[in-house]
């Protein structure tokens, strides 16, 4: 076996790993005596160092200074991992949101357990970079099953609340029951085939079995994707985790989901072999659109309220994973990564408000924010009007090439059900529902007078920086699209 | 370039009153008038430079060619006037919200905003670009009504977003269909003009963008957000609703809907004469109904956006260049009446209820005068603009429509007249009010004359609206112009 191939090819995973281990060892070993804080910014320091050191390793990857042999890897791994200029990029993409999530992780810990909050939320990234990097049914499935277990954990990581114990193991019993359908199905896959790495795999025609093994696969990611109706555990995780922890698993995870899903669904990209699975993808696309934004109309938690963003998005996506074109798979990922970039920031903002409030923010402490911190006011207006769908920010760009990408698919409209017309329509009509909400939580920060009770302790400048990122890149990426697209349409599909 | 000027100089404006301090407010008002000054000079150098009937100062920049989609701006005789009473507008709300100090900065910041995405929207030579102003003047509008509105604020706000963004989602999806069905892979508006799509196409796509872009129209039955809005809204922020984003959806309905699809309008028109003569009466009537001042004008806005849309209706030279005049003129008129009726009168009254006013004429006869010459202005007298463009309108749906709507608009005229001419009475000769003696408890009554601010910002509408209103040409001849090209299609 090459193991050469294999360590350039991790080279950037194996920082994380070694950083996850220092920032144990570390706290384990040097500060058994120090304060919280100080050792959760070492172990935040750490843990930056490593993905900083795996960002510039991938950063070599992609421009060639420390090429992969494809085929060498391939032969080596048996064609578990494909790393090639799109999914490296992808994998970079994780890394640095994983990155920023850290300085909000590190502002307030409310756990004993320092260093494993870092080394938790380090291997969940970990999980994500190989959930996309991963063509293999059961590579992919072990670095889901990383990410999951990693996130039930984080989940339970607040021991002063009981709350977080009931919520991590709700978590835990859908996730697990999720886990057991996916395998269920990734083994019907397999079993029709007959192998195991689906980069090759085009069915021209749906066997049964595959209709039934995808009925499978997608309950199971329809779990991990928080895709109605298996979103029930979505709104109690998001309000009791640890809000960086949430923030987490609402960016990070949704971008390796539907890396996930996108690449599963690869061998029935063909009509003939999709047919039998699109309505099953249609009922989850309306039913999570319609649970997400109503249950979120009557949230006055803001995080519970995130949660039900998050159904509902990831509804969006599937309008264009429906499409089953390469604008479709394109569109998905684009939004799901915009998406990703704004719900993070939102959380963000909110878990400086929890830390203030030393409780979960209600909508109504955000009363008249703008007079005691314009900043994170103006950053929380960006995100919530980028999720809202509102130019010139990132998610009115992503809606449009949903949309765009799902008439594409099929623009000849004889009868109102032909093509995805009715399903845009659809998508449109809760996006103004949507708007009502998002509006809500923008009236309390901006339109209130009166202000909420709260302490204005600084946000601290890493966690600033983290903030000031994640909105420039909403803008960004809003107003000028074009170098984001046309990479994921070049180098991803 | 220069016409692009008016957009950037709007975003910079605001940018530039978002980051000042909310207590410098003597300094921000100036610098508001500023921008709103360079705005309309801009506006006013495009007007100078047009020589028409073309498209004009056509800048063209890649954007997101993946998607199809351009950056391109020019505007012609039929944005022109649009982007004038943009500039007018902007200029008097300004001026009539001279004395405001609560949270200044931010007030500009949002109201710059706005009228960046309005002058966007009429400078949009992509239906894509055209979507994306479209849609960036929609926030800006609920938290100018919701944080420095009146009564009902957050509820007539979001309401007017609820029906704008509702508004929107309808283009959007008549937009993807056109897009794909010409497959040119192309969102300028230039190239998908000359598309031919498919009869059958054109009628189910027509009603989605006509009706899409006339909600914010103030179309019958989707008008409710407009007297709501209009009312609970600061009068800077409702001039702009009544005098511009009106506009906006009336815009929409003749360069997209009518521009794109010929044939669907043509389908559709008699529908939308129906509507709009339904506009023009219910409007009126209802606004002799009311009892709050803003009301009234709120639902005389609804009326007179009637005559633009019965303009549209027509599918004729004569009747859309009513249209077009109709919208500079009411833009202007319409602006100026909430100017005078929620900054001039309500500061000196206290109250905008009709039945507490009452002789105001002793009392304030200056005003009173001022007031008296707009609203009859706005009523159609020979001499304003209001006049020439309703004149227009009527003959061109004489030449097009059944005979039954012309009369029934002509009574929509009346009708006007008569709420006109009855808060008229009402407000400045009636000896006593029927409520409780023009002291609501919101302070004492002051009836000292117009500042110097509000007699600038009056001079600048009414002027304008008298200048065309004695020499239309001046507009009627490049609006005629381009939209003789636009219409080229029709035979």
């Amino acid at each position: 076996m090459d193991y050469a191939a294999i360590f350039t090819a991790l080279l950037p995973d194996l920082f994380v790993v070694v950083a996850l281990f220092a920032a144990l060892g570390v706290d384990y070993g040097c500060l058994r005596g120090a304060s919280l804080a100080d050792r959760a910014d070492a172990a935040a320091r750490i843990g930056g160092v490593g993905l900083v050191g795996a960002l510039v390793a991938l950063g070599f990857q992609l421009t060639g200074g420390l090429a992969v042999d494809a085929h060498a890897l391939e032969v080596a791994t048996h064609g578990q991992l494909v790393l090639n200029t799109g999914t490296l990029a992808l994998k970079g993409v994780l890394f640095l949101l994983g990155l920023l999530v850290l300085p909000l992780a590190a502002r307030t810990i409310s756990t004993p357990q320092v260093s494993e909050y870092f080394a938790l939320l380090l291997l969940a990234t970990l999980g994500m970079g190989f959930m996309v990097t991963s063509r293999n049914l059961l590579g992919a499935f072990v670095a889901l099953e990383l990410v999951s277990l990693s996130l039930y954990a984080l989940t339970a990581l607040n021991p002063a609340r009981k709350e977080s114990a009931e919520a991590a193991l709700k978590y835990f019993t859908y996730g697990g029951v999720a886990s057991a359908f996916l395998l269920f199905g990734i083994s019907y896959l397999f079993g029709t085939l007959g192998r195991l790495d689906i980069t090759q795999a085009t069915l021209a025609e749906a066997p049964r079995l595959v209709v039934v093994a995808y009925l499978f696969i997608l309950v199971g990611l329809g779990f991990k994707l928080a895709l109605a109706p298996f979103h029930l555990w979505a709104p109690d995780v998001y309000q009791a985790a640890p809000t960086p922890a949430a923030a987490w698993i609402a960016s990070g995870s949704k971008i390796a989901g539907v890396a996930l899903l996108l690449a599963l669904l690869g061998p029935v990209s063909l009509p003939s072999a999709h047919s039998a699975i699109v309505p099953l993808l249609l009922m989850m696309a309306v039913a999570s659109m319609a649970v997400g934004n109503l249950g979120a109309l009557r949230q006055a938690n803001v995080k519970r309220l995130l949660a039900y963003s998050a159904i509902a998005n990831a509804g969006y996506i599937l309008v264009a994973v429906v499409a089953f074109t390469d604008a479709g798979r394109a569109a998905a990922m684009f939004y799901a990564i915009v998406y990703a970039i704004a719900t993070l920031g939102a959380f963000a903002v909110v878990s400086v408000w929890n830390d203030r409030l030393g409780r979960e923010a209600l909508i109504d402490d955000f009363r008249g924010a703008w007079k005691t911190s314009p900043g994170l006011s103006l950053a929380l207006l960006v995100f919530v009007l980028s999720l809202a769908g509102i130019p010139p920010l990132a998610g009115f760009v992503g809606k449009f090439y949903l949309f765009y990408a799902a008439i594409q698919a099929a623009p000849q409209m004889e009868y109102w059900s032909d093509g995805l017309y009715w399903l845009v329509a659809v998508a449109l009509a809760f996006s103004v529902v949507a708007l009502y909400y998002y509006l809500k939580i923008l009236k309390a920060v901006f339109v209130r007078e009166e202000t909420g009770e709260l302490d204005n302790s600084p946000v601290g400048f890493s966690a600033s920086v983290a903030i000031l990122v994640l909105a420039l890149l909403t803008v960004a990426m809003g107003v000028w699209p074009e170098p984001v697209v046309d990479y994921i349409q070049s180098y991803l599909f | 370039m220069i016409a692009l000027l008016t957009v950037i100089f709007s975003f910079f404006g605001a940018l530039v009153c978002g980051l000042m301090p909310a207590t410098a407010y003597q300094r921000i008002r100036w610098v508001a008038l500023l921008t709103a000054l360079l705005g309309l000079g801009a506006a006013f150098c495009c007007a100078l430079r047009y020589t028409g009937p073309g498209m004009e100062d056509v800048i063209r920049q890649t954007w997101i060619p993946s998607m199809g989609v351009a950056f391109i701006t020019g505007f012609d005789g039929i944005s022109l006037p649009l982007l004038l009473v943009t500039g007018l507008v902007s200029v008097a709300g300004v001026l009539f919200t001279w004395n405001l100090d609560h949270r200044a900065n931010q007030f500009y910041a949002f109201y710059f905003a706005l009228i960046g995405g309005v002058y966007g929207v009429f400078l949009s030579m992509d239906l894509f670009l055209l979507f994306v102003f479209y849609e960036i003047a929609i926030v800006p509008k609920y938290f100018l009504i919701a944080i420095w509105g009146g009564a009902k604020r957050e509820y007539a706000a979001m309401k007017l977003v609820m029906y704008s963004f509702g508004g929107s989602a309808l283009v959007l999806i008549g937009m993807l269909a056109l897009f794909f069905a010409s497959g040119l892979n192309t969102f300028d508006l230039r190239v998908l003009m000359t598309v031919d799509f498919s009869s059958g196409l054109q009628a189910v796509v027509f009603p989605l963008m006509f009706v899409g872009f006339a909600i914010l129209a103030g179309m019958w039955p989707f008008h409710t957000w407009a007297p709501q809005g209009h009312s609970a809204a600061p009068t800077a922020a409702s001039m702009l609703l009544a005098g511009v984003v009106m506009k906006l959806g009336a815009y929409g309905c003749l360069r997209v809907a009518v521009g794109l699809l010929p044939e669907g309008a043509m389908v559709w028109a008699p529908w939308v004469a129906v509507f709009a003569v339904i506009n023009i009466i219910y409007g009126a009537l209802a606004a002799l109904r009311q009892d709050d001042f803003k009301y009234v004008i709120g639902y005389s806005s609804v009326s007179h956006m009637g005559f633009v849309l019965l303009g549209i209706g027509t599918l004729h030279l004569t009747g859309m260049t009513g249209a077009v005049l109709q919208m500079f003129s009411h833009g202007v008129i319409g602006a100026l009446l909430f100017a005078m009726v929620g900054t001039v009168i309500y500061t000196r009254t206290k109250t905008r209820m009709l039945d507490e006013l009452h002789r105001l004429m002793e009392r304030m006869p200056g005003i009173a005068w001022v007031f008296i010459v707009v609203a009859l202005a706005s009523m159609g007298l020979p001499g304003f603009s209001g006049f020439v463009s309703e004149l227009y309108v009527l003959l061109g749906a004489w030449e097009t429509l059944p005979t039954w709507i012309v009369i029934t608009a002509g009574v929509g005229v009346l009708a006007t007249f008569a709420y006109t001419l009855a808060k008229i009475h009402e407000a400045f000769f009636r000896e006593r009010s029927i409520g409780n003696g023009g002291n609501n408890g919101e302070g004492e009554a002051d009836y000292s004359p117009m500042t110097l601010p509000e007699k600038a910002g009056v001079t600048l509408l009414l002027g304008a609206s008298l200048l065309i209103g004695l020499c239309p040409w001046l507009l009627t001849n490049h609006i005629a112009g381009s939209l003789q090209l636009f219409l080229e299609r029709f035979n």
